[in-house]
C-alpha cells in the first residue's frame, strides 16, 4: 500500500531514504532548514566500505562484519552488523548506478584504499570528498522523482516536535523562521535523518546546522535514546582559529606517519607499539595514544610524493594550504583528536523504528551498527543502508496511522513560540549553547571520571533550572531559544550514560574504571519518564 | 577594524548600514568576525546602539557547503574563506547577495538555482556510465556547492531569465555525461546556457571549487 513519508532531513541518510521510498512508490515529503549541499554529508572525506562483489582476494563479507564487531567493542548487534555488511556491495552497484564518481584503478574497477581497523583494504573513495560526491548522486537521483511529483522536498522548516500520541507517531510540527509558523504535517511515517549532536561540544569536525537538538525534543516525548557515552575523537584535525577541521583518515590510509619529536629524533609511536598496521588502528586507539604522547603529534605525508597527494588528497593539500598555511607535500602536519562523531542516538531496531511506532531513524541521529567506536568507512555506508532500510520497512509496515487531534497541542505551542517574541531581552540562546559546549568538553573529553561526570551533570541541572527563567532573545531564531532545553536534557542523559558505564571500552575510557568490564557488555539506553532520566543496559539481543 | 553591514529585517522592510567594531584576533576569517560579534552579550554597533544579532547562513565553515556566501568588499565570496589578512584597508563592508531574494541581512534564498535544475530537467536520463577520460572533470563538476557565487558575478545572469548561469552548466555537463540518454540534456543546455553566455569567465574566478566551467562548456558545445 502506498504511504505517505515524512523525511526530516536532507543529508545522505534522508536522500537515501527518500529516492529508495520513492521507487518504491510511496508519496514522499523530504523537510529541512536548507539544501541537501549544506548538510554536514558533503564533509565526509574518506570513503565508504564494502567488500567488492569483484574481489578475488582474501576479504569477505564476514570479515568486514568481525572487523566492525571488533571495533565497536562487541556491543552492537551481529545479525544487524553483518546485514550492513552483506548489503555494502550492493549498495557501492546502486550509487554507481546512480552516477557517483568513484576512484578508479586502470582497468575501470572502483579503487579501494586501506581503513583503520580494516584486516583487508576495503574503501571505495572519491578523492577526499567521497560525501560531496555521494550528496551530488542522490540528489540527482531525487530531483527526477521531484520533478515527476512522487516526491516533495521542502526548505526553510525547522524540527519542532513529534505529533505523538499513545506511542504512536502521526507527523511532525515543524517551524518556519521566516513565516514565524508552525507548520504540522501529517504522514503514515516519520523518519529522522537528522545528523549528529555535534553542537553540544560546540565546534566540532562537522556542520554548526547538526546540534542534537531533534534527539533532545523527541527524548523529551519519550523516544529511547541509546549508547550516548560513545563519542568518537578523530585522531588527525588540524587547529585552526575557527574550528579545528578534519584530515581525513584516507591520508593515512595512503600511507601517512604518525610521529613525535624527540629530542630531534622521530618516534613512530604507533608503529612501534602496534607494529606496521599501528597507524590505521581503530580511531579510539589512536587518539588516545596522541592524547598520551607528552609532545606535539604529526602526520608525514611528504614521502607520498605530489602524484598520490594531488590524484588522492587533493582537499587534504587545499585545506591545510589555505587554512593553517602549510604545504603537505613538505612539510609535516600538526594534529590533535578533537569530537567528530556520535556513536550514539535514537535507539532503533533492525527495521530503523525507535520505540515509537510510525517513527523512524537513520544515519548518524540513529545508534545501531557502530557500538563503542565507529570503524572509517562504515559511517556513510551505514547511511545509505540506514535510509534504504526504513524506507522498504515503511513500505512493508502494517502499521496505520491512527486519527489522532493534535489541535489542543499544535495550539499551545504556538502561544509558547508566541511568548519567545513577547519580551524585550537581550540574553542570546546562543550564550547558553557556548557554556553547554564548554561543560561537555570540559567534562566527557578523551578520558573521564566519576567526579568530572558529577560536575558536569550538576552543572547541566543549573542551566536546565535556570533556562525555565530565562526569557532568550528570539528576535534573530526563535529555533535557537526554543532548542536550548531539549539540548540541555540531551547533554544530561549524556553525561549520565557516562557515568553510569562504569567501566572503559571503545570511546569511553573511565580513569577510575580503566578495565573493560563483561558486566557492562551492553547497550545504554536512557529514558526519560516523569520528568526525569534513567539510564539502563541492555544486552545485545535484547529486546527493548 | 571596521565591520559595515548592510541589514534588513525581512524582504518587506528596507535595508539600512550598520557599522561594528572588530579588535579580535586578526589571524581568522569573515566567518569568525560574524559569529564573534554574535556572540557578544549585547551586540552594539559602533556609536554603542543596541543592535539585533546579525542573520547569515552558517554550516561548515571550511569552504564545504556554500552557506555563507555574500558580498564582502563588493566581491562575491564566502565568508569562510575570505581572511581578514587579504582584506585591504580597516574597512569590512558586507553585502547579501544582489541576485537573490533577501530572507534576513546576509541571508538569500537561493532556491531558485534549483528550480532551475527542476525545470530543465536535469538529472540522470537511463543508465549512469562514465568515460574514464570525463573521471577528473565529472568528479570536478560534481564538486558544486550551489553557493550562487557563479551568478552573482556573472554579467549575463538576472534573475527570473532563461539564462541559468555556470552552476546550471556545470550541472547538465555533469548529467549529461554520466546519463546513456543525453538528447534532453543537451537541447535543455541550448535554451538555458550556450546562447546567451558571453564568455566573460568571471564565474571561473570567483567559484571556491574552482570548477573548470570552460570545460564543461567546451564538452556540451561540441557536437
Amino acid at each position: 500500500m502506498k504511504k505517505k513519508i515524512l523525511i526530516i532531513g536532507s543529508g545522505i541518510a534522508g536522500l537515501s531514504c527518500a529516492v529508495t521510498a520513492a521507487a518504491l512508490g510511496n508519496e514522499v515529503q523530504i523537510v529541512s532548514p536548507f539544501p541537501s549541499e549544506r548538510a554536514q554529508s558533503v564533509m565526509a572525506a574518506g570513503g565508504i566500505s564494502a567488500v567488492p562483489d569483484t574481489n578475488i582476494g582474501n576479504d569477505s563479507v564476514g570479515c568486514h562484519a568481525e572487523d566492525t564487531l571488533r571495533g565497536g567493542c562487541f556491543i552492537a548487534n551481529r545479525r544487524e552488523v553483518e546485514n550492513l555488511c552483506a548489503a555494502a556491495p550492493g549498495i557501492i552497484r546502486w550509487l554507481e548506478r546512480l552516477g557517483m564518481v568513484f576512484n578508479r584503478d586502470p582497468e575501470g574497477e572502483i579503487e579501494l584504499r586501506a581503513f583503520g581497523g580494516q584486516t583487508y583494504k576495503r574503501t571505495a573513495f572519491a578523492g577526499a570528498c567521497t560525501g560531496k560526491q555521494m550528496v551530488t548522486a542522490l540528489t540527482g537521483a531525487l530531483r527526477k522523482y521531484e520533478c515527476s511529483g512522487e516526491v516533495t522536498r521542502r526548505l526553510g522548516l525547522q524540527f519542532h516536535s513529534g505529533l505523538i500520541a499513545g506511542g504512536r507517531c502521526c507527523g511532525a510540527l515543524m517551524y518556519d523562521e521566516r513565516s514565524r509558523k508552525t507548520e504540522a504535517i501529517y504522514a503514515d511515517a516519520v523518519v529522522m535523518a537528522t545528523g549528529g549532536q555535534n553542537q553540544l561540544f560546540g565546534k566540532t569536525t562537522g556542520s554548526v546546522l547538526c546540534d542534537g537538538y531533534s534527539q533532545g525534543k523527541l527524548f523529551e516525548q519519550g523516544v529511547h535514546l541509546k549508547n550516548l557515552e560513545f563519542i568518537q575523537y578523530h585522531p588527525t584535525t588540524i587547529e585552526t582559529p575557527m574550528k579545528r577541521m578534519l584530515i581525513t583518515e584516507g591520508a593515512r590510509g595512503e600511507g601517512g606517519r604518525l610521529f613525535y619529536f624527540n629530542g630531534g629524533r622521530k618516534v613512530y609511536f604507533m608503529e612501534d607499539k602496534y607494529g606496521e598496521k599501528g597507524n590505521l588502528m581503530p580511531r579510539d586507539i589512536v587518539s588516545k595514544c596522541i592524547y598520551d604522547v607528552p609532545e606535539q603529534v604529526y602526520l608525514d605525508l611528504t614521502f607520498l610524493g605530489e602524484g598520490i597527494i594531488q590524484g588522492r588528497l587533493k582537499e587534504v593539500y587545499e585545506l591545510c594550504r589555505e587554512y593553517i598555511g602549510l604545504d603537505i607535500t613538505k612539510e609535516y602536519i600538526p594534529v590533535y583528536p578533537s569530537v567528530h562523531f556520535f556513536m550514539g542516538g535514537f535507539s532503533v531496531n533492525s527495521r530503523h523504528r525507535t520505540n515509537v511506532a510510525g517513527l523512524y531513524a537513520a544515519g548518524e541521529c540513529a545508534s545501531i551498527y557502530h557500538g563503542a567506536n565507529r570503524l572509517g568507512g562504515n559511517s556513510l555506508l551505514a547511511a545509505v543502508y540506514g535510509g534504504q532500510v526504513a524506507a522498504r520497512s515503511i513500505t512493508e509496515s502494517e502499521y496505520v496511522r491512527p486519527d489522532e487531534n493534535f489541535e489542543e497541542y499544535i495550539r499551545e505551542q504556538n502561544k509558547k513560540i508566541s511568548s519567545l517574541f513577547s519580551g524585550s531581552s537581550n540574553y542570546p540562546a546562543a550564550y547558553v549553547r557556548r557554556e553547554i559546549a564548554q561543560i561537555m568538553n570540559d567534562n566527557l573529553g578523551i578520558t573521564r571520571s566519576g567526579d568530572e561526570l558529577e560536575h558536569g551533570i550538576k552543572s547541566i541541572d543549573f542551566y536546565l533550572s535556570a533556562a525555565k527563567k530565562i526569557h532568550f532573545d528570539a528576535s534573530v531564531s526563535a529555533y535557537q531559544a526554543y532548542s536550548v532545553k531539549p539540548m540541555l536534557l540531551l547533554s544530561k542523559a549524556v553525561l549520565m550514560s557516562a557515568f553510569f558505564r562504569r567501566e572503559t571500552r571503545g570511546a569511553h575510557i573511565r580513569e577510575d574504571y580503566p578495565k573493560t568490564s563483561d558486566c557492562f557488555k551492553a547497550s545504554s539506553l536512557s529514558r526519560y519518564e516523569n520528568g526525569s532520566i534513567s539510564v539502563s543496559f541492555v544486552k545485545e539481543g535484547d529486546e527493548q | 577594524m571596521i565591520v559595515k553591514i548592510k541589514r534588513q529585517e525581512s524582504q518587506e522592510t528596507n535595508s539600512y548600514w550598520q557599522s561594528f567594531e572588530y579588535n579580535g584576533n586578526p589571524d581568522v576569517n569573515v566567518a569568525f568576525v560574524l559569529e564573534y560579534l554574535n556572540y557578544n552579550d549585547d551586540l552594539t554597533d559602533i556609536d554603542g546602539n543596541p543592535a539585533r544579532r546579525i542573520v547569515w547562513e552558517c554550516g561548515c565553515m571550511q569552504k564545504m557547503c556554500g552557506g555563507c556566501a555574500m558580498l564582502i568588499n563588493h566581491t562575491p565570496a564566502l565568508a569562510c574563506n575570505t581572511f581578514l589578512r587579504d582584506i585591504k584597508g580597516k574597512c569590512l563592508t558586507l553585502e547579501p547577495l544582489s541576485k537573490f531574494p533577501v530572507i534576513c541581512d546576509l541571508m538569500t534564498d537561493r532556491s531558485i538555482i534549483e528550480d532551475g535544475l527542476k525545470k530543465a530537467r536535469i538529472y540522470l536520463h537511463g543508465n549512469a556510465e562514465i568515460h574514464p577520460s570525463e573521471h577528473g572533470l565529472t568528479y570536478n563538476a560534481a564538486k558544486c556547492l550551489k553557493c550562487g557565487l557563479c551568478l552573482e558575478v556573472c554579467p549575463n545572469y538576472v534573475t527570473g531569465g532563461s539564462f541559468l548561469g555556470a552552476c546550471f552548466a556545470n550541472s547538465a555537463y555533469l548529467y549529461r555525461t554520466v546519463s546513456g540518454d543525453k538528447a534532453e540534456i543537451e537541447r535543455e543546455y541550448r535554451r538555458h546556457f550556450e546562447k546567451s553566455c558571453s564568455k566573460s569567465l568571471s564565474c571561473m574566478s570567483v567559484c571556491p571549487m574552482k570548477i573548470q566551467t570552460l570545460s564543461s562548456m567546451a564538452r556540451l558545445n561540441a557536437k
